[in-house]
């Protein structure tokens, strides 16, 4: 959910090893793209973890496990 | 031959169209003489960081094609190559600092005697083989002085130097020279006497021991441009002017010598040493602006005469902010090459401090995926900072969009690695050391959360661990308690800031890591 027409599927397909278009697109958003201000979200439990000038923030806070 | 009495070298008129020849200020070198000078077989010696003079030694296989010898002399390899590849030799990152054989003596016999000692090392000046080292010193003045050019000013002044030391071994032994200033005021012949240690230890001077000194990390983000050659001292030798008038050339000696059987010091030998280079090629004795560093390094019975062709330490190039600990580019190096990356290899800092270790491994290791990590948001900044400029160092070239760097930074806790079960390839790092960061009784308790957290990310029967560390005892008994995981496959004894410490290479065993059942 980046927020970015990246147009990728919420799944990866069955054999994306092959799929050329999938490869690229995913590559494009793993190497080259950068994000700066913005949070990344657990699927699992929802919590937010803040990014600020490109860098993740996954300490966690004392009350956490 | 020897060059004789005369020591001016010939000032010649310098020719167009010779190769990448620049405006001002070009070495002075004609086509043909460069040419001759490109083909002559030149006797390298590179020091390199204690203990992986193996690694280094493997790296000039593979990137010059020629072998080396690694001497009893801790910390240094020799090999030959044309002076042609000067410039590949100077992009090997597993070196500290190069320099050009004049003449080795496996086994030179001194005599007992303090002053007839002396004088032979004296006599021993004209009967060198100058000229052929001295052609490779000039060629690889021209090659400093294109990179000069291209590079911006390096504006450290010797108080900010001074401040950097975190123990770092600084290869150039200039830095001696403020402290020793004083001490050789008297001595009109000036030359170098520090750098001479009367034990075993390479080149680094006792009285910067940064060990104690703890840089106040709040406030020293020393910004320090590292970058080829410094230009914070005027140098003599840009003035090979061509011009009819060449310049007397200044030099220096340095003399490191170890063995308890010899009947003189250190600064004694570089001192009558001095003497008789100053005597044999009329040059100028200059501590601080030299030209030419004479280095005399004599090992037990084992002396070599050579020239440096570095004027400051390699090691400090990618790191521009530095932080307390920062570990010197070619131990990291050399960590990363004792784990033999793989392309598409996935390689974790989990404690990069100032990022040393993952900005090594993504310059050289391009196609490996490199994720750095620490707990401290300064060394976090510090670390993303160190990148930045290393995106900066790449923008300049020609390319018009900006190369990216497959490297990313997080702030995350050592203990709970945000990283799923066995997808990491190779953990590499530097591990906290008691006596500089944290303590000996958090290492305790520290050592073995870390070596669990590190063995579940990663990938069992192909993963490894290559982890430096000081608290050697700790480590092995955190090891021992976590041996279905990890096995110890290798050790490298090192030498960090003065430190004895180890370099563990762990492979991790097939076993599988319990699946967390936590936070992640």
């Amino acid at each position: 959910k980046l927020g970015h027409p990246s147009e990728l599927p919420p799944e990866p397909v069955p054999d994306y090893e092959g799929d050329e278009e999938f490869l690229r697109r995913v590559h494009h958003v793993l190497l080259e793209v950068e994000v700066l201000e913005g949070a990344l979200r657990c699927p699992d439990s929802g919590r937010r973890f803040p990014i600020s000038r490109g860098v993740p923030n996954m300490l966690l806070t004392e009350d956490e496990p | 031959s020897v060059v004789g009495g005369c020591g001016r070298l010939p000032a010649l008129p310098r020719q167009p169209g010779m190769a990448e020849a620049e405006a001002a200020g070009d070495s002075g070198l004609g086509p043909a003489a460069a040419q001759e000078s490109a083909e002559l077989a030149a006797v390298i010696g590179a020091t390199v960081p204690t203990g992986f003079e193996q690694t280094a030694a493997e790296e000039v296989q593979e990137k010059l094609g020629s072998a080396s010898r690694i001497s009893k002399d801790r910390g240094k390899i020799y090999f030959e190559v044309p002076a042609r590849s000067l410039p590949q030799v100077h992009r090997l990152r597993s070196v500290d600092n190069l320099f050009v054989v004049v003449q080795e003596f496996k086994d030179y016999q001194f005599k007992e005697n303090k002053e007839d000692a002396l004088k032979d090392l004296e006599n021993l000046v004209k009967k060198l083989p100058w000229t052929d080292s001295l052609k490779v010193w000039e060629l690889n003045n021209s090659l400093k002085k294109k990179k000069t050019k291209r590079k911006k000013h390096n504006l450290q002044s010797p108080a900010s130097r001074e401040k950097l030391s975190d123990g770092g071994e600084e290869g150039g032994a200039d830095q001696n020279n403020t402290n020793d200033q004083e001490n050789c005021a008297q001595n009109p012949m000036a030359v170098e006497p520090t750098g001479g240690q009367d034990t075993e230890k390479p080149q680094g001077a006792t009285s910067r021991n940064g060990v104690e000194e703890e840089e106040d990390s709040e406030q020293s983000d020393v910004k320090v441009e590292v970058q080829a050659s410094s230009e914070s001292r005027t140098k003599a030798g840009d003035g090979q002017t061509g011009e009819g008038e060449a310049k007397v050339l200044r030099f220096r000696v340095t003399c490191n010598r170890a063995g308890d059987k010899h009947s003189f010091t250190s600064n004694e030998a570089a001192r009558d040493f001095g003497g008789a280079v100053q005597e044999h090629f009329q040059w100028k004795a200059d501590m601080t602006n030299f030209d030419v560093e004479v280095l005399l390094n004599i090992h037990n019975n084992e002396v070599v005469v050579g020239i440096a062709l570095t004027e400051e330490s390699l090691h400090r190039r990618n790191i521009t902010h530095f932080g307390p600990t920062t570990l010197r580019s070619t131990l990291a190096y050399g960590m990363l090459r004792l784990c033999d990356p793989q392309p598409t290899d996935i390689i974790v800092d989990p404690m990069c401090g100032t990022g040393a270790i993952p900005i090594e491994g993504a310059a050289e290791w391009p196609y490996c995926y490199h994720i750095a990590g620490d707990n401290s948001p300064q060394a976090v900044k510090r670390a993303a900072n160190n990148i930045c400029s290393l995106l900066r160092k790449n923008e300049s070239k020609d390319s018009s969009t900006a190369q990216g760097v497959p490297l990313d930074i997080l702030q995350w806790d050592i203990c709970s690695l945000p990283l799923r079960t066995g997808s990491v390839d190779i953990v590499v790092t530097d591990m906290p050391f008691g006596k500089r960061i944290g303590s000996k009784k958090k290492n305790w308790d520290l050592y073995p959360a870390c070596l669990m957290e590190m063995g579940r990310i990663c990938t069992p029967g192909t993963g490894r661990a290559v982890l430096l560390t000081q608290d050697k005892k700790c480590f092995a008994k955190a090891l021992s308690r976590v041996g279905h995981i990890w096995r110890r496959a290798q050790t490298v004894w090192v030498n960090v800031g003065g430190l004895h410490a180890a370099v563990y290479l762990l492979r991790r065993t097939w076993e599988r890591a319990e699946e967390r059942r936590s936070f992640w």
